[in-house]
């Protein structure tokens, strides 16, 4: 009756937190819904995209499989999802993209949270034509001749000039940017989710239509439709100090893994295994492909990647 | 009075009408013949002047700042917020872990029971297939998550609403404080509530409990005035003279009497606290709205559906069941009905301590059924027939096209185009003509407050796209209200329809829409029309039908033809109900304009879920103020004479 | 008997509207008429100077038409409606000099009041909403159960305890209304038109049932309506008023057979005279050879039983007062009445009622 006394406990805390004594700080409260039933649970954030998804679905399975972990997961933005990793209401977040400022507040000034090294993957934001067209053009697949071609991306959005289509304004975007640095006589077209566009995406390359969009590696839909960066000016280090002056690449971002301070010390197993979780781009991909295209369950997912990768994931759990 | 020789009337009243309103555009032409050319003078822009615009990014990201820093140390947070948040924590969990600790099968037991004890067998029946069906679809722990979060943000709304009802219906001062807030807290779209509290608390649960009880406590608190001042005069009179003290007559007369406007209210909690609990998925509620969420970042419409669908059963059993509650009021009580109740509770300890012996607390995975991958063929089917290269009227993605080109492009250069003194001068006539002066002001204040914000242009292109989106809501609105108020049977075949749409989560049907219309902002206004759809045919069906019968027998026995009957008598007695049509189908339009920014239709609608995932609140937060200044011009422009109590949910 | 009366109303005034207790006080403005008033101050008086008595046991019918100001007055003697001006007095104690508990006394004891829309609680039975001025009292659950149901069977309503009002005809449901005010068993009851909204049927029933209550039970009543017949029927003495003035006080007999002015006059019209006017007014004093002859009559009896009495006898009837002849009556004299063409004295000028 485990359940009972803890409710119990629940509500008389409650009764004397309503009587107003003593400080409550609301940064050290977890999610409700965690470690239910007596078991201990790790909260996980998911971010919207199909990747974060793979590894919080093996990270999950083992867990729970391995571990004997509960796990919730939370989808959160980036950026609301540090400030959740902060106040404890999420245990990790195994990907992510590079938040300088947010690294400096929590990790360095408020030390509430840790890092938890890197996933072992590194992303890269570009721009992207389908190859079917770089084969057709050979010579788009530059920034200096999108202006030549931009007549083959209007839309009805982006009326008489070229659609550069954007996803999710959670994203890193120097775009808008670009276009003007650049001065190429193209229109950013906010998709405003990564469902949306992919979607969009997804129905252009049917069509074997043409189409500029934004977008990142190591990403699933590469498999599905592939694509050909378009080479912008190179990235240096510095180059994309101010964001209204950016006129160069995307940089290589080696993706790291962050922890909540209080979790990475108390923890336990837990923390010492999503410390240790590290894979590759291709072990990514293949579990986000069983997600996203063959629309298996993350958890399907991650069971079949698991039972076939035993010797990458043995490493993690000792 | 409702005669059908509307023929004196109907000349009578516009003449009126006309010389009123042509009175007011006189006085409103006179004014503007002196203002206008002193603001062109001063500010001569096509555009709202920036010499007229304040910039609030700046202290909005200090303070956003500044609440980060301090959240752990100031101690308005600890002493107050914190204990605010540690309150909802602890609630929601209590009861999580009740649910939990009394299994699926007992919490099916227990849903089943007190629907047949305040509802009746055949919804008793329903709720038991309901809850069955959120665990076949695999979602019985995410359902028991929103549900715990639902009773604590449905209680605390109640309470709230419930005092603040109290407060306005007993004191007339307290009335005229709370009443135009309350009015306009009805016209705010969900999303608008995310970002302070957010702000205050944080991602998760207790953000998204308060953002709930914020958002569903209105109706609550409306409704509770209304039923405390709509109570019979004379029964409170009697009760008086029978010598009773004031709180006698508050406890036994005047709360009594309000029992069906309380509950009326209770329903109306519990239904937008639903809505909101899936929205606030975006700010970490979790439960069936994340699982939404989370499927929609894969593209999964399969498992947004599987997800959506224990929402549509709950909204359902909720919405029957409150409702039957309400309509049984008055009937003859049961003779034994605490016994019924007993019998009942004793059923759910029952089936809960067999749950717990037989160890199947859990809902046993062998028997979920997975909807996702037939839902997504279907999609998958419908969207590649259908998208392009339809013989002779063309695919989807070319009506989206031209659309954009031919409507919304024009509409939006449009409105970009007019002078910025002139746009609020058209606002202020369309609104004086239809209400009064004080609308009128509203109405222009609040459209000055756009541009004072510096988002006048986003703020046009987002006005375009509502405006757009509210013709087409109209047309097809009124034309199926029509038909439905024609037909029992389509009424019939409708209800369901209607319902599903009206509490399916707008992110689930967000994926068929860019399927079929791509990027942009054509998806953006067919998702607003899908939305605002519903609560415009209910409204108009329901108007047309309550036309005074007699005035239709009377038309009918001079035989008028149907058709003649529909335009000369039903439509123009129904014009209360076309008006509020109107009105709700803006404000639920604008209630989705966020949502259109995530399939592409950017302005104000992007701008929010840029400050949502960014945590740019200064950002965010101006576009949500600006879309509540849109919904509150619109809803000034076309206030009819009454409002309906009712928001649709 | 007990001469102070159960309600002494002197003076009193109801003014509605902006700075109204002005009005009672400037002559100028009492002067003016309800129209004239309305555009000088926007008040409206509807009660003006009104002054009467209610007696121990009779029943006291204040009559006027919609808008005449009677529902007004009778909300004013507990104070329902707070009055302007004037003094009202309850046995004597000053009711306008209440404090609020005194007040709810007054209301929960000693004047319990019936309504036009009943006023019932929909939410309660019959029996919870009987015992419901009992229940404001503070009484024990049992007891006003028990209290409430004999009074429920003293009204016709036994069986019904456990319907809600909801379930009840309007005759039914003001029957409930009745039981409720009888329920706390008050020393005076008010009636606020309490059968207009009932058929003419039942409302005859529930006349009938006033009627039989009154004598069983001898309670004052203060009785409000616009229909002159139920007036006549019920009433001892009849206040009619007219834009918030009591235009006439008196017996019913006295308001048909003479009506104070043209007003009461048209009201009374149609009345049937020969009902209403007793054979005292109607009677001539005895001239010594009738003596012995004739048929007697009670000088209390209408002048439809004299006709009848007369009829039968062919001759003029005598009016026999404890055993002694006051008066004799023929059919020219109640023809005269019948037709209205014989007007009694005016009141107060050697009434034969004063005249005994």
């Amino acid at each position: 009756m485990r359940v009972r006394k803890t409710a119990l406990v629940a509500a008389l805390s409650s009764l004397a937190l309503l009587t107003g004594c003593g400080a409550a700080d609301m940064t050290k409260q977890a999610s409700p819904f965690a470690n239910a039933q007596g078991a201990k649970t790790v909260t996980l954030s998911v971010q919207s995209w199909v990747g974060a998804q793979a590894n919080v679905a093996v990270a999950q399975y083992l867990l729970e499989h391995e571990l004997g972990y509960r796990v919730d997961t939370v989808q959160v933005d980036e950026v609301p999802a540090w400030d959740a990793l902060s106040q404890g209401r999420v245990d990790a977040i195994l990907e992510d993209w590079g938040h300088p400022e947010q690294e400096k507040r929590y990790v360095d000034d408020k030390k509430t949270i840790a890092r938890g090294g890197e996933l072992g993957v590194t992303g890269h934001i570009g721009w992207f034509v389908p190859t079917y067209l770089a084969k057709k053009y050979p010579d788009i697949t530059n920034w200096k001749n999108l202006n030549k071609y931009s007549h083959l991306f209007r839309t009805p959005e982006s009326g008489n000039k070229g659609q550069l289509m954007d996803g999710s304004p959670s994203y890193v975007t120097n775009d808008k940017a670009l276009v003007k640095n650049l001065k190429l006589d193209y229109q950013v077209v906010f998709a405003g989710s990564e469902a949306a566009q992919i979607t969009q995406i997804k129905q252009f390359a049917k069509e074997k239509k043409p189409f500029l969009t934004y977008w990142y590696a190591p990403q699933w839909l590469f498999e599905k439709v592939p694509m050909t960066e378009v080479k912008l000016p190179p990235y240096k280090e510095g180059c994309d100090a101010v964001p209204e002056k950016v006129a160069c690449a995307y940089p290589h971002t080696p993706l790291e893994k962050y922890l909540n301070s209080g979790f990475a010390k108390n923890g336990g197993k837990a923390a010492a295994f999503l410390k240790k979780f590290q894979w590759t781009t291709e072990d990514q991909n293949e579990v986000s492909l069983m997600i996203a295209e063959q629309k298996m369950s993350p958890e399907d997912a991650a069971k079949k990647w698991v039972d076939s990768h035993k010797s990458t994931w043995k490493k993690w759990l000792s | 009075m409702a005669t059908i020789t509307a023929n004196p009337p109907r000349i009578g009243l516009p003449a009126l009408l006309k010389n009123r309103a042509v009175h007011k555009l006189l006085l409103l032409a006179a004014a503007a013949a002196i203002l206008v050319p002193l603001a062109d003078a001063r500010w001569a822009s096509g555009t709202w002047p920036s010499a007229l615009t304040l910039d609030f990014s700046e202290p909005l990201a200090k303070a956003s700042d500044w609440i980060i820093d301090n959240r752990d140390s100031h101690p308005l947070f600890l002493y107050f917020f914190g204990h605010v948040s540690n309150v909802v924590v602890i609630a929601v969990r209590a009861v999580y872990l009740t649910l939990l600790a009394i299994g699926w099968a007992g919490v099916t037991a227990l849903g089943a029971l007190v629907a047949w004890r305040v509802a009746g067998v055949r919804l008793a029946l329903g709720t038991a297939v309901a809850f069955l069906a959120c665990g076949l679809l695999g979602m019985w722990v995410p359902t028991m998550q929103t549900l715990a979060l639902m009773v604590v943000a449905v209680l605390a709304s109640v309470v709230v609403g419930a005092l603040l009802g109290l407060a306005s219906g007993l004191s007339d001062r307290m009335d005229r404080v709370l009443r135009p807030v309350l009015d306009t807290m009805q016209v705010l779209p969900a999303f608008a509530y995310l970002l302070p509290v957010v702000l205050v608390f944080g991602i998760g649960v207790p953000a998204a409990v308060l953002a709930t009880v914020v958002y569903a406590a209105p109706p609550m608190a409306r409704l509770t005035a209304l039923g405390l001042r709509g109570a019979d005069k004379e029964v409170l009179e009697a009760v008086e003279s029978l010598g009773s003290t004031a709180r006698q007559r508050l406890l036994t007369a005047r709360i009594p009497l309000a029992r069906k406007e309380l509950l009326l209210g209770v329903n109306q909690t519990i239904m937008m606290a639903l809505s909101m609990a899936v929205i606030a998925a975006v700010i970490g509620a979790g439960g069936l709205g994340d699982r939404v969420y989370q499927a929609l970042a894969s593209v999964d419409v399969g498992a947004a559906l599987a997800a959506g669908i224990p929402i549509v059963l709950l909204a359902v059993v909720l919405d029957r069941v409150t409702g039957a509650a309400g309509e049984r009021l008055g009937a003859e009580p049961e003779p034994r009905s605490g016994l019924g109740w007993l019998l009942a509770l004793a059923g759910v300890v029952a089936v809960a301590v067999a749950g717990r012996l037989a160890g199947r607390l859990d809902w046993p995975e062998a028997w979920i059924v997975n909807i996702a991958e037939p839902v997504n063929r279907a999609v998958d089917w419908m969207t590649a027939h259908l998208y392009s290269g339809v013989p002779v009227i063309g695919g989807t993605a070319d009506w989206a096209g031209h659309f954009t080109t031919w409507v919304l492009d024009p509409v939006r250069d449009g409105l970009q185009g007019l002078p910025w003194w002139s746009l609020l001068l058209i606002v202020a006539a369309l609104a004086w003509v239809i209400g009064t002066w004080r609308t009128a002001l509203t109405a222009v204040l609040a459209m000055a407050a756009i541009g004072v914000l510096g988002v006048w242009k986003p703020s046009l292109d987002t006005l375009s796209q509502v405006l757009a989106a509210v013709a087409v809501t109209l047309v097809v609105g009124f034309a199926v209200g029509i038909a439905a108020a024609r037909s029992d049977r389509l009424e019939r075949m409708l209800r369901p329809v209607l319902d599903v749409f009206q509490t399916m989560p707008q992110f689930v049907y967000l994926i068929p829409v860019v399927a079929l219309f791509g990027v942009g902002r054509a998806p953006a206004v067919a998702a607003a029309i899908v939305y605002a759809l519903p609560a415009v045919v209910r409204i108009t069906t329901q108007g047309l039908r309550q036309v005074d019968p007699a005035a239709l027998e009377a038309a009918g026995s001079l035989g008028a033809t149907s058709w003649q009957q529909l335009k000369q008598v039903q439509l123009p007695l129904a014009r209360p109900a076309l008006l509020l049509a109107v009105n709700q189908g803006l404000v639920l339009v604008l209630a989705v304009v966020v949502i259109g920014g995530l399939v592409g239709g950017g302005a104000l609608g992007y701008d929010v879920v840029f400050g949502l995932a960014q945590g740019d609140l200064a950002t965010g937060l101006v576009a949500g103020v600006a879309i509540v200044c849109l919904g509150l011009m619109l809803d000034r422009v076309t206030q009819p004479t009454e409002r309906r109590a009712k928001k649709g949910a | 008997m007990d001469t102070t009366p159960v309600f002494s109303v002197e003076g009193l005034w109801k003014v509605f509207g902006p700075k109204a207790e002005r009005v009672p006080a400037d002559p100028e403005l009492t002067a003016l008429d309800p129209a004239e008033l309305r555009a000088r101050t926007g008040c409206t008086a509807a009660v003006r100077d009104v002054s009467f008595d209610v007696r121990k046991g009779e029943v006291f019918v204040v009559m006027g038409l919609s808008g005449s100001g009677k529902s007004t007055l009778v909300r004013c003697l507990t104070r329902l409606i707070e009055p302007t001006a004037g003094t009202i007095a309850i046995d004597g104690e000053d009711v306008r000099a209440m404090d609020r508990s005194r007040l709810r006394e007054l209301r929960r004891h000693r004047a319990a009041m019936v309504f036009q829309h009943f006023g019932l609680l929909p939410h309660r039975t019959v029996l919870d909403n009987v015992a419901y001025g009992l229940e404001i009292q503070g009484m024990g659950k049992a007891e006003r159960r028990e209290r409430a149901a004999a009074v429920v069977a003293k009204v016709g309503l036994e069986g019904m305890e456990q319907r809600r009002p909801g379930q009840l005809s309007g005759g039914q449901r003001q029957r409930v209304g009745l039981a409720r005010a009888l329920a706390v068993d008050p020393e005076v009851l008010l009636f606020d038109e309490p059968f207009s909204a009932l058929d003419p049927m039942i409302r005859r029933d529930m006349q009938e049932e006033v009627v039989r209550l009154h004598q069983e039970e001898g309670r004052t009543m203060v009785f409000i309506t616009h229909d002159l017949q139920e007036a006549l029927k019920l009433g001892d003495r009849i206040a009619l008023m007219r834009d918030g003035r009591v235009v006439q006080l008196g017996t019913p007999e006295e308001i048909v057979g003479s009506p104070a002015d043209d007003y009461v006059r048209e009201f009374v019209r149609d009345v049937p005279r020969e009902q209403v006017m007793t054979v005292r007014t109607a009677m001539r004093r005895p001239v010594g050879h009738q003596d012995g002859s004739g048929p007697a009559v009670r000088p209390e009896a209408t002048v439809s039983e004299a006709i009848e009495a007369v009829a039968r006898a062919g001759a003029p009837a005598r009016v026999m007062d404890k055993g002694r002849c006051v008066g004799v009556i023929d059919s020219d004299t109640l023809l005269g009445v019948v037709a209205g063409t014989e007007q009694p004295a005016p009141p107060g000028t050697g009434q034969p009622k004063e005249a005994v």
